[in-house]
């Protein structure tokens, strides 16, 4: 029996990542319609990390792998802690020491990504990925500060609304992921 | 700077994928190299001319 070409390889990872978004974009509509609780959404927002999963396998690289599983589980954390800290926050009435604990639980998952990231750069042996990686995170860097600094005044003169400072690390790993489609792209 | 990484691949009949596993390297690499986009390290330098049985002068050219 043969199968065709792309069960035999499997799907790709775009599919992967589109299927993962398009999970998310229906329990937001879920989650904003009524139609489920927020805890129940966050359960399942880090129940559809495992939707990832395959592309954690089908990696080439070690360091690539070992990458992708890492940020993986550190984003399934990222999703549980969000979800048990605002879950927390909105059910009951916290002292600021328990208030610092909840903080911590979205937090350190984050910490991991950066971990992981550093870990990918130091196991890389290819030197033309190490290098292109590097490249899009300075290319990323540049753009979080340029944004940032941009907001800052905008806000300090009261043209746009106040806005929470995490939003760097996913600012930033967007820029990071553009900059190396783009990367990419020229490549082949 | 410029190479002859190409020509020399195509003599041997070796697609980007093939040079790439000999140097153990992505074939992003080699196809990196070979449009210039990209200047290896020295000892990947080294590695490409093993590979090829050449100097490292004859593969990796001066700009003038």
């Amino acid at each position: 029996m043969t199968g065709s070409v792309e069960e035999r390889r499997g799907r790709s990872p775009r599919f992967w990542v589109g299927l993962y978004f398009l999970s998310v974009a229906i329990i937001g509509a879920l989650r904003i319609s009524g139609a489920i609780n927020g805890p129940t959404g966050f359960i399942l927002l880090a129940a559809a990390t495992g939707i990832l999963i395959p592309i954690t396998r089908k990696a080439h690289g070690g360091a690539m792998a070992r990458y992708n599983r890492r940020v993986l589980i550190c984003t399934f954390g990222y999703v549980l802690g969000l979800g048990i800290a605002v879950t927390l926050w909105n059910e009951y009435e916290l002292t600021d020491p328990v208030v610092f604990a909840i903080s911590l639980l979205p937090t350190l998952p984050t910490f991991g990504i950066i971990w992981a990231m550093a870990r990918y750069l130091a196991e890389e042996q290819d030197e033309y990925l190490r290098h292109r990686t590097i490249m899009a995170a300075l290319v990323a860097l540049g753009f979080v500060l340029a944004v940032g600094i941009f907001y800052g005044f905008l806000e300090m003169f009261e043209l746009v609304p106040h806005i929470w400072a995490w939003w760097v690390l996913p600012v930033w790993a967007v820029a990071l992921g553009l900059t190396q489609f783009w990367h990419k792209v020229r490549g082949s | 700077m410029k190479n002859r990484l190409k020509v020399l691949r195509a003599e041997r009949d070796w697609s980007q994928q093939d040079l790439a596993t000999q140097l153990d390297v992505s074939r992003q690499s080699v196809n990196a190299i070979e449009t210039g986009r990209y200047d290896p390290s020295l000892p990947l330098a080294f590695r490409i001319a093993d590979v090829f049985g050449l100097a490292i002068e004859e593969i990796f050219l001066r700009e003038e």
